[in-house]
């Protein structure tokens, strides 16, 4: 696998901005549900993945599926070993080389609906694989054990719906800014 | 208003305090792998008592590393209502899931019984422990020695293809960007403020205020970072960087006995937890 300098160094930045958003509590938005926030740490991901190709998406998201391990790993205690593997880091990888799939698969017809298809796709990668996983592996998370499977997707899609929401705002926001992209309210001038 | 700019202040992850300690003069590679067997050890242990003592033990590194505890604990800080409302759930569903269990205490819905006290002490020891460490490491560690380390750990893995020069490099430029990024957000929240914007406001309730409160300072931390990035891209190759080239070291890491002993004891760890269970 060879990378160029370009994708080294946006990845490294790209890297930055999620430990930056990590760290100040910026990529966490609060809101009344059960994990208590919404998250953009994400973001890096889809707009790595969307600038510089899957690798780089791959790369930045290595660091929201390490947080994602800290913060909820504990949920998996008395689960097998691997489950914290498969359901907080896989899906968490895969979020910058879905963005970039559907990015390139849509860039033709309009950048904008591109992007934000981009987006969705990416937040919409992590989410659904999470909550698939979960349920398919549900009764050997003891931390599940008394919840309703309907409760916990229930209180899930909310957050879903938020989070998409998000990423694409901020998606749209950054790279129309970044490729000077006229967004139909004259050009972005950030 | 005076918090908005002080985005760093809770922060110990991704510091360094140089102490000149014995933990500081550590091989980076015996840290990193001490780091990964204390989250394995912490990992595969259910029971409470084992788990304190491990977390006692992470008390002893950074007594030994000369970093306050009152400082570490700080950097728990901006976690303490995620955990707060990640643990209260905990206690309902897990209590309300073990009917038969004998109950300890009941209020309520919050319902802590014999089988469900244990799993909710060691998963809330897991998440201190685990942020903890991390800050340990990045506390006692130079970014440089750090990257170096994790290149020198991923090596072998490069007779596979795998690029780990290039992700030691990603990693050395983003721990670089950290502070210089941090410097850039805090730069744009006083500039917002001062045309009276309210960046730092948030509404658990109305999440769409938040975001219209944060765009403003989220958008142009990612233009700044790429503008950044297209500077570095031009001044790496404009000194002929290509990537995928062996390169020599200035200087190399030598193991010290005391190294060693740092990875076996380690290694001891996990299988002493794994026994015990």
């Amino acid at each position: 696998m060879q990378l160029t300098t370009r994708k080294i160094v946006v990845a490294g930045v790209l890297l930055a901005v999620a430990l930056v958003l990590a760290f100040t509590g910026l990529g966490y938005f609060p809101v009344p549900n059960v994990s208590d926030s919404a998250t953009i740490m994400h973001v890096p991901s889809i707009i790595g993945g969307v600038l510089e190709g899957p690798v780089v998406g791959l790369l930045v998201s290595a660091v929201f599926a390490v947080d994602a391990y800290i913060r909820f790993g504990f949920l998996f205690a008395g689960a097998p070993a691997y489950l914290p593997f498969l359901i907080l880091l896989v899906p968490r990888l895969l979020i910058g080389v879905a963005a970039w799939l559907v990015y390139r698969a849509m860039k033709n017809t309009n950048e904008i609906v591109a992007l934000t298809l981009g987006a969705v796709a990416g937040t919409l990668t992590n989410t659904i694989l999470v909550v698939g996983l979960a349920l398919i592996f549900w009764g050997q998370i003891p931390a599940f054990a008394g919840v309703p499977q309907a409760a916990f997707v229930a209180s899930v899609i909310p957050q879903a719906v938020f989070e998409t929401i998000l990423a694409a705002v901020v998606t749209v926001a950054v790279v129309a800014a970044w490729k000077r992209i006229e967004t139909g309210r004259g050009k972005s001038s950030v | 208003m005076g918090e908005d700019f002080e985005l760093l202040r809770n922060v110990t992850i991704g510091q360094y305090i140089p102490t000149g300690s014995p933990v500081h003069r550590l091989d980076p590679r015996a840290k990193i792998i001490a780091l990964v067997l204390l989250v394995t050890a912490f990992s595969i242990t259910l029971s409470p008592p084992v788990s304190l003592l491990l977390l006692a033990g992470v008390a002893l590194i950074a007594w030994a590393a000369r970093i306050p505890l009152g400082y570490l604990a700080r950097g728990l800080l901006p976690m303490l209502p995620f955990l707060v409302i990640l643990f209260t759930f905990q206690i309902i569903f897990r209590g309300q899931a073990d009917r038969q269990g004998q109950v300890i205490f009941e209020w309520g819905f919050l319902r802590l019984t014999h089988n469900s006290w244990p799993v909710v002490a060691v998963g809330l020891i897991r998440v201190v422990a685990f942020v903890t460490l991390a800050s340990l490491l990045t506390l006692t560690t130079t970014t440089t020695h750090l990257t170096h380390g994790v290149e020198s750990l991923l090596g072998p893995l490069r007779v596979v293809g795998f690029p780990a020069h290039e992700v030691a490099l990603v990693l050395a430029i983003a721990f670089r960007f950290v502070p210089t990024l941090i410097e850039e957000l805090d730069r744009v929240a006083r500039a917002q403020a001062s045309r009276l914007g309210h960046t730092g406001a948030a509404s658990r309730w109305r999440p769409d205020k938040t975001l219209r409160a944060r765009l403003p300072l989220i958008v142009p931390l990612f233009l700044s970072a790429l503008r950044r990035a297209e500077e570095l891209i031009l001044a790496m190759e404009a000194r002929c960087y290509v990537s995928g080239r062996r390169r020599s070291r200035l200087w190399r890491f030598q193991p010290t006995p005391l190294d060693y002993a740092v990875v076996a004891a380690g290694l001891a760890l996990v299988a002493l937890v794994w026994s015990l269970g």
